[in-house]
């Protein structure tokens, strides 16, 4: 850390790199079915004969706009522009179907700026200690953080956990169609070719949450967003205000979205799914989750975008990416020539490192004025445009996006027809959200589950596997207390108004 | 009033029929799980088929037992709905003959048709038109040239 990198990251070619990474990163990410991933890689080749500091900084404003940029897509559309902004659709559509989805922009702008921040702090400070957090999970921990994850669902099925257990277990076994990791049994194909790839993440969230949208759309005459008094642009002062008040979770998701960004292969969906359950399962009685809740957005958002700085320790420091985005930018790197190890966070190859993340904390803070331009256009464009032009555009966007994904008329298909039947089911009291859960975390909890399975066997120790390990103790705990919460919260309400009323 | 009669036949009975789908699913996945050779491949569906059976019985039953009104396919027109979801699968159907362009202009059109709900004026139609093309050809051509994904 020298002050020689920071000025490095502040020269005006970096910031302009930076800003026009934002503005990328964020346009992409918004786009249905083009992930931070597809952002990051298409954009790569740009990075090629530039300098390696200046490269870095461009593809991590890339990736940090585009993660940012699928909140857009989740408020405004209930579509989850990247998979990472899943959880933000939950309690942003509902604002927006209110009249206030440019308070949830605003607020999404702030979360995913002060996360983006707590991120890359904790690269620029705790890449090397961190990093050992993720050398310490292994299969079994995986499948118990795979487990909270899923454990959602009690919360997501309020009145209704049978139907959100049956979504969710529907989800797990959408999941395994296709070749099986471990064993490469081919599973629940039927005989069709087409299935073989199983079923693609993005455009199965496309399908389950856009697909019905579109159909209700398309089907009455009402508006999509309820205005309240005329089009305003995004409350920038009142989410301040809100965010403010809600530090405590901001902090806090933006530290779950660290960690769990560590964590190679996690992501951020599944962070996004951890800080949103912890945010929820810590809500004061008055808030209504799942129904427009501002923290929903808040914790969503923070931790989503925490991923990125979260995401750059393990791939730094030990090379070994913590997010599929991180892998296209260690394989940039490794064209740069830049050796990722320990090494690069001291003299020599530290200047790099530091000068990145200086850039990445430049860029996170350009989102924050980018982000609110855009998405006053965004908010202002969505409900000013008539329906009868939304829908076509937006049904559009999904056939393109989802061909996009792997350049096949049969994901389409597919996408279609999930969409449907996510529509049909979701009219009879199975939303799609524990089916989403299922299939985002489906594959995490097999290949953890079966590993284990496979080492405990062999062992001859297998409640030791399951059980013994201490990472995996705590977060069996918090899963037990995340299912648990809600009945003694509701028992220790109860209590506290028989009391009210024995005591008048 | 009769939204309510609606919500008391439709939503129960769509519930049941729902779960009773998802315990076929069970069922199959069950069936398929016998044909894999490792065990390693039939842990994880058979579980979560046994869940998915398990707790679609209960939700039948429970459905049974202590009835819950559900939404149902509420108001809203039925030849729109099926209007917009066939103009996007004849698109997809017609992608490989025809290309993505003009394979789009069924799926825009069908959609657009299914989703106007004020008057056609011949105003209205050129600006829509006007638009559809533009929003058409500006996305094809930024996932075309741009991002470099093969269209047909």
């Amino acid at each position: 850390m020298d002050a020689g990198s920071f000025l490095s990251a502040l020269t005006p070619l970096n910031i302009a790199f930076a800003f026009f990474g934002v503005v990328a990163g964020t346009v992409i990410g918004s786009i249905p079915g083009l992930t931070a991933t597809m952002a990051v890689a298409v954009l790569v080749p740009i990075t090629f004969s530039m300098e390696p500091a200046s490269a870095l900084i461009l593809l991590g404003a890339i990736y940090t706009g585009a993660i940012y940029g699928g909140a857009y897509a989740a408020i405004l559309l209930n579509t989850p522009g990247t998979p990472s902004a899943i959880a933000t659709t939950f309690d942003g559509y509902p604002m927006a179907q209110r009249g206030e989805g440019d308070l949830a922009v605003a607020l999404a702008c702030f979360a995913s700026v002060f996360g983006g921040l707590v991120g890359a702090l904790a690269l620029l400070f705790l890449a090397p200690p961190l990093s050992r957090v993720a050398l310490a999970f292994g299969p079994v921990e995986y499948f118990w953080l795979a487990i909270f994850g899923l454990s959602l669902i009690a919360s997501l099925s309020t009145g209704n956990l049978l139907k959100g257990l049956a979504g969710g277990a529907f989800g797990l076994i959408l999941s395994t169609v296709g070749v099986a990791e471990i064993s490469a049994d081919i599973r629940l194909t039927f005989g069709s070719q087409t299935m073989i790839g199983g079923f693609g993440v993005v455009g199965a969230l496309i399908g389950l949450y856009c697909i019905p949208v579109l159909i209700d759309l398309a089907a009455t005459p009402d508006r999509h967003l309820s205005i309240e008094t005329g089009v305003q642009s995004v409350r920038v002062g009142e989410a301040a205000r809100v965010a403010m008040r809600s530090k405590f979770n901001l902090l806090r998701s933006s530290i779950i979205g660290t960690l769990v960004g560590i964590l190679p292969g996690a992501g951020g969906s599944v962070a996004g799914l951890v800080a949103y359950s912890e945010a929820r399962r810590s809500a004061r009685p008055e808030q209504r989750f799942g129904e427009g809740e501002p923290d929903g957005i808040i914790a969503t958002e923070a931790a989503n975008n925490a991923t990125v700085g979260g995401g750059f320790i393990p791939t730094l420091v030990l090379g070994i990416p913590g997010t599929p985005p991180d892998a296209v930018i260690l394989g940039a790197l490794l064209v740069q020539g830049v050796r990722t190890g320990p090494g690069l966070f001291q003299s020599g190859g530290g200047s790099i490192a530091y000068t990145f993340i200086y850039g990445l904390i430049i860029a996170t803070l350009l989102m924050l004025p980018v982000g609110l331009l855009i998405g006053r256009y965004a908010y202002k464009s969505i409900v000013a445009i008539p329906k009868a032009m939304l829908v076509p555009s937006v049904g559009f966007m999904t056939l393109i996006g989802t061909f996009a994904i792997r350049n096949s008329v049969s994901d389409v298909i597919i996408m279609i027809g999930l969409g449907v039947f996510g529509w049909v089911v979701s009219r009879f009291g199975f939303a799609a959200s524990p089916i989403v859960l299922g299939l985002i975390l489906g594959p995490i909890a097999e290949q953890g589950f079966v590993q284990t399975w496979i080492i405990g066997s062999a062992t001859e120790n297998l409640p030791g596997m399951f059980f013994g390990r201490p990472i995996s103790q705590a977060i069996v705990a918090f899963t037990l207390l995340s299912l648990m919460y809600p009945v003694f919260a509701a028992r220790r309400r109860r209590r506290a108004g028989v009391d009210r009323g024995a005591g008048s | 009033m009769s939204n309510k009669v609606e919500n008391d036949t439709g939503g129960q009975l769509g519930s049941l029929i729902v779960s009773a789908v998802f315990v076929i699913v069970g069922v199959v996945t069950l069936y398929d799980s016998l044909s894999y050779s490792d065990i390693d491949s039939k842990v994880f569906p058979r579980a979560a088929a046994i869940v998915l059976i398990v707790c679609s019985m209960l939700s039948i039953v429970g459905s049974l037992l202590r009835p819950v009104r559900e939404p149902g396919f509420g108001r809203g027109a039925w030849w729109r709905r099926i209007l917009l979801v066939v103009s996007m699968l004849a698109a997809c159907l017609a992608m490989p003959q025809l290309g993505f362009l003009p394979a789009g202009f069924i799926a825009f059109g069908g959609t657009l048709m299914a989703s106007m709900h004020d008057r056609w004026t011949i105003q209205a139609a050129a600006v829509f038109l006007t638009s559809s093309i533009l929003i058409m050809v500006g996305f094809y051509s930024l996932f075309r040239f741009v991002l470099n994904v093969p269209l047909p």
